[in-house]
């Protein structure tokens, strides 16, 4: 995913009603009209949002003139979830890595205390 | 078999916890000291290529790295508390949006250190992308793994 594409998504997810817009389309496609009524919401207000979230290919939009129905689109966030994956690989091949490096630092630390020892 | 764990904190946070056989003392030094940092930092197959620490309140690090397939990425932050057995400081992917905020602590037992990291996102929408679960709340309603809920489109 290209880091302008992710991030779209987080600021499309980054609003509360689009999340809510995105559930109730989780549950099927709906029109303008049905999805700002549980919004008590203008049909311009949703609108704007419906906007943010096609940019984002989050949702699209069907041809049929007079209903234009909402269809949520899964890859975006598919996509998206798959970042802690790369994050959690990142750290734990990191962190393999620096066992290695403080069984060296370790190795130093005895060959220190051993002159130590054996300075008069 | 990872020895990384992954736990469950707060709705808009990861967990992680590592175990090291060393002394907290060598663990934070290997961790904060760019000529160690050097030799761990994105696993054996990635390549450092700068890694920058001003270890102080209010100063900043800077890690730029490039993995085995030749692609280059770089993050950093600001250091905002430090202590012998805690640091809480930014991160910043160069790339990607939204800026954590991460708390390290460093419990020693036994000669033995315990790494805890906490990640907190900027808001639990962002931690649940991320996470890959469906949180996505609307009049009331939640679903608990976003991937069944997009498979029974």
């Amino acid at each position: 995913m290209t880091p302008a594409r992710l991030d779209a998504t987080f600021s499309a997810l980054a609003d509360p009603t689009r999340r809510a817009i995105l559930a109730r389309l989780a549950k099927g496609e709906a029109s303008v009209m049905e999805l700002a009524g549980p919004f008590a919401m203008t049909q311009p207000a949703i609108s704007k949002h419906l906007k943010v979230l096609e940019r984002a290919g989050l949702i699209s939009r069907g041809r049929d003139a007079q209903r234009r129905p909402c269809r949520l689109e899964g890859a975006p966030l598919r996509q998206a979830s798959a970042w802690i994956e790369r994050y959690r690989e990142f750290w734990d091949a990191s962190f393999d890595a620096l066992d290695d490096v403080l069984e060296d630092l370790k190795k130093q630390d005895r060959h220190k205390a051993k002159r130590r020892q054996e300075k008069p | 078999m990872s020895k990384l764990k992954l736990l469950t904190g707060a709705p808009n946070e990861i967990v992680m916890e590592r175990e090291f056989d060393a002394p907290r003392r060598l663990v934070v030094q290997a961790m904060t000291t760019p000529e160690f940092i050097k030799r761990w930092l994105g696993g054996k197959r990635a390549t450092v290529v700068s890694a920058e620490v001003d270890l102080r309140v209010g100063g900043r690090y800077r890690y730029v790295l490039r993995s085995p397939d030749g692609v280059q990425f770089a993050f950093g932050g600001e250091y905002r508390e430090l202590s012998d057995e805690r640091a809480v400081h930014t991160e910043k992917f160069d790339d990607y949006p939204g800026e954590s905020l991460v708390t390290t602590t460093w419990t020693e037992t036994a000669g033995k250190t315990t790494l805890h990291i906490v990640v907190a996102f900027e808001s639990q929408a962002v931690r649940d992308i991320v996470m890959g679960t469906g949180m996505i709340n609307g009049a009331g309603e939640s679903y608990d793994k976003l991937d069944d809920v997009l498979a029974s489109l």
